[in-house]
């Protein structure tokens, strides 16, 4: 029982096709077994009657024999009378019967060993009580059969007695040999089984490829259509659930993207609009004046904000395609940053980065730039410096600030939509709109690079943002 | 600026067509406005313009039918509005005809430089040179004439820019930052498809044949540059 239950604990553990497997294996064994033990039996039922019908016939025929050779029982003549081992020799037996006869009370045996005290007692009662009888009883280790007749002309009896020892080893070899055979059959349903797993499992395989594609973003995967009637629903449903995550996925970004789209037609007239407002800025009274920078600055704002979510509702659409090429990595870091609101900021660059190359959306990386610099003016006092530095076959570009930092709990968080960090958010007021990181990550993503956040080097406070980008072999 | 530039601006939304003409008309344009590709090629009709800005995203004939309509009737420089700039609209546009383009919600002011920039005249080759020569190409630049084999070929204004440009140091490779700069007068993130498309569009007109450049090669990995 125990074994049992620990056997069920560890089945779900194992694979399915080691389940599989075990299964033929133990299926083939029980049948092997089964098949062995009945043809064990039979075989030995059939030669224990085959000897046993014919050590009878024998010791009929023998036991009349003797009964010819011995004169009725009298006590008249003792001298004529013939004496029961003359007879008990002449006796045919084959090699390992051993003939035992008894006339009144005397028993003769051919071989001392079996004699009156070899035969089970139940059997020479029976016999002696004048009923044949058969009997199969173990003797110094090896099983005998006894078959005794009654002589009633002598008042006596004729036993033989037949070793069955040469049956036994018969059976012994047929048993070794179906023991092998089932050996051999349990190995061959094992074989079968994991082949069977092999074939049932290769299918799910495909099944288990295509999810895999799916969820890294290729959701036009699907599995090829089964002709077989046991697979085809499988491989259907699972299209029918790639189609319909496809479609909601889509739906979705279309929403987002949809949403953005139409808010670039209002922002497209307040932008003119403001512009022509602008203009007239001058003249306008001093309230009026700081009202219209106010709505200046928030439509910029409200600019940014479309535009990043657009640009996010496109990673998420799977329909983000960089405008990659080779760029050198010093000269797209200084022009990022110059045409920056923070052109200020100092850029040390590594002298052995003069004419390294990445590949880059050049556009895309200057955002990403910008939005590492905004960030800083928004949670970190503003950025200190920008560092561009060489690291085996990447470069690092790093940008610092005089900001508290960003606790380590939040360090992966941050880069998480509308997530400004549950310390950094409120020291500032809540400028921004927490899209910048995470647009600078998913741009990074894209361009096969890592961006992280971590102490300044310098042991000051503030925090240090580093994108690494790999760099083109130069 | 020439004081009086005619802007026909081409855009359905009346809110949007309305501040962006008050802002084009501050800014010294004089704006024409037409809220379908039918209206826009009547106007232009009546009265060709000297700048086009087309939405591609009109009702009805679509911006670049519109400016593929234009282009042939006139070689005024185009700019077309794109919802995004990272979809095949903006190369269709370009191939279309139009000479720049701008993504919505632009700033006019932004329009107004980009105007400008597509106005300006042809680089005034060094006096004497007024007369290249290419193979069977023949540039003449204060004349704004091109020939091909003696042919007179039409090209925009733009591209005819872009092939001055090429021929001001025959031999030259000269990188898509430098042509941003010179011929629309971008900086270092100006987009690079662009020089692309016209160098595909000018190579159609000078080219014997386009998809073998023998005058406007590309320098792989560099630009392109012009040669006999």
């Amino acid at each position: 029982m125990r074994l049992l239950r620990s056997l069920s604990r560890l089945l779900p553990r194992l694979g399915l096709r080691a389940r599989i497997t075990i299964a033929f294996a133990v299926g083939a064994l029980i049948m092997a077994v089964v098949l062995a033990a009945a043809t064990l039996g039979l075989t030995r039922q059939n030669l224990l009657d085959q000897r046993e019908s014919s050590a009878t016939a024998r010791t009929y025929q023998n036991a009349a024999t003797a009964a010819l050779q011995l004169p009725e029982q009298t006590d008249a003549d003792p001298a004529s009378a013939v004496d029961p081992t003359d007879v008990l020799a002449s006796i045919q037996t084959p090699t390992g019967s051993n003939p035992v006869l008894v006339v009144g009370d005397r028993w003769y045996a051919r071989s001392p060993e079996f004699g009156e005290e070899a035969l089970p007692a139940e059997l020479r009662d029976t016999v002696r009580g004048g009923q044949p009888a058969l009997m199969r009883f173990d003797h110094d280790g090896a099983t005998q059969l006894a078959v005794g007749v009654p002589i009633e002309s002598i008042d006596g009896a004729y036993f033989e007695v037949v070793s069955l020892g040469e049956l036994e080893e018969t059976l012994e070899s047929i048993s070794i040999s179906l023991l092998a055979a089932a050996l051999l059959s349990t190995l061959a349903g094992a074989a079968i089984g994991w082949w069977a797993a092999r074939r049932v499992l290769r299918p799910l395989r495909g099944i288990g490829d295509a999810a895999h594609a799916i969820a890294t973003g290729r959701l036009e995967t699907r599995v090829e259509a089964s002709t077989d009637a046991d697979l085809a629903p499988l491989a259907d449903s699972f299209n029918e659930m790639a189609v319909a995550l496809e479609e909601r996925i889509q739906r979705d970004a279309r929403f987002a993207s949809n949403v953005s789209h139409e808010l670039r037609s209002p922002l497209m007239t307040l932008a003119a609009s403001i512009e022509v407002m602008q203009n007239q800025r001058d003249d306008m009274p001093e309230r009026a004046r700081a009202a219209l920078d106010l709505m200046a600055a928030d439509i910029d704002r409200f600019q940014q904000l479309v535009a990043d979510l657009l640009e996010i509702s496109r990673f998420d659409a799977g329909v983000m395609y960089l405008d990659l090429e080779e760029v050198r990595v010093d000269e797209l870091v200084l022009q990022a940053v110059q045409s920056s609101t923070d052109a200020d900021v100092p850029v040390d660059i590594d002298s052995d980065l003069a004419g390294v190359l990445v590949k880059a959306d050049k556009r895309r990386l200057s955002r990403v730039i910008a939005n590492l610099l905004d960030n800083a003016a928004k949670y970190g006092d503003g950025a200190t410096r920008v560092e561009l530095r060489r690291r085996d076959d990447a470069v690092r570009i790093a940008v610092e600030d005089d900001g508290p930092g960003v606790p380590v709990d939040d360090r992966e968080a941050i880069f998480h939509r509308f997530n400004r960090g549950s310390s950094a958010g409120h020291r500032r007021g809540i400028d921004g709109v927490g899209l910048g990181l995470s647009l600078v990550a998913e741009h990074i993503r894209l361009h096969g690079g890592s961006v992280w956040v971590e102490d300044r080097t310098d042991g000051e406070a503030g925090a240090r943002f580093v994108i690494e980008l790999p760099a083109e072999a130069s | 600026m020439i004081v009086g530039t005619r802007i026909l601006s081409v855009e359905d939304d009346e809110r949007i067509r309305t501040a962006v003409k008050l802002a084009l008309e501050d800014e010294g344009w004089a704006v024409e406005e037409a809220d379908t590709g039918e209206e826009a090629l009547n106007a232009f009709q009546r009265q060709p313009s000297d700048v086009v800005l087309i939405d591609i995203m009109l009702p009805g004939i679509d911006g670049f039918d519109v400016c593929r309509a234009i282009r042939r009737m006139s070689d005024v420089p185009i700019v077309m509005v794109t919802a995004r700039a990272d979809t095949h609209d903006v190369v269709a546009g370009l191939e279309a005809g139009a000479d720049d383009y701008l993504t919505k919600p632009f700033a006019p002011k932004e329009l107004s430089a980009r105007i400008r920039a597509l106005l300006r005249r042809a680089r005034s080759s060094d006096s004497g040179s007024a007369h290249l020569r290419f193979g069977d190409l023949e540039i003449i630049p204060d004349e704004g004439v091109v020939r091909r084999s003696g042919e007179e070929i039409h090209l925009t204004k733009t591209e005819f820019r872009l092939l001055v440009e090429l021929a001001s140091s025959p031999g030259r490779v000269f990188s898509r930052e430098t042509l941003l700069e010179r011929v629309w007068g971008y900086g270092y993130f100006g987009d690079g498809r662009l020089v692309d498309v016209h160098v595909r569009r000018l190579r159609t007109k000078v080219e014997a044949d386009a998809a073998n450049p023998r005058h406007v090669v590309t320098v792989r990995g560099l630009g392109y540059k012009l040669q006999a």
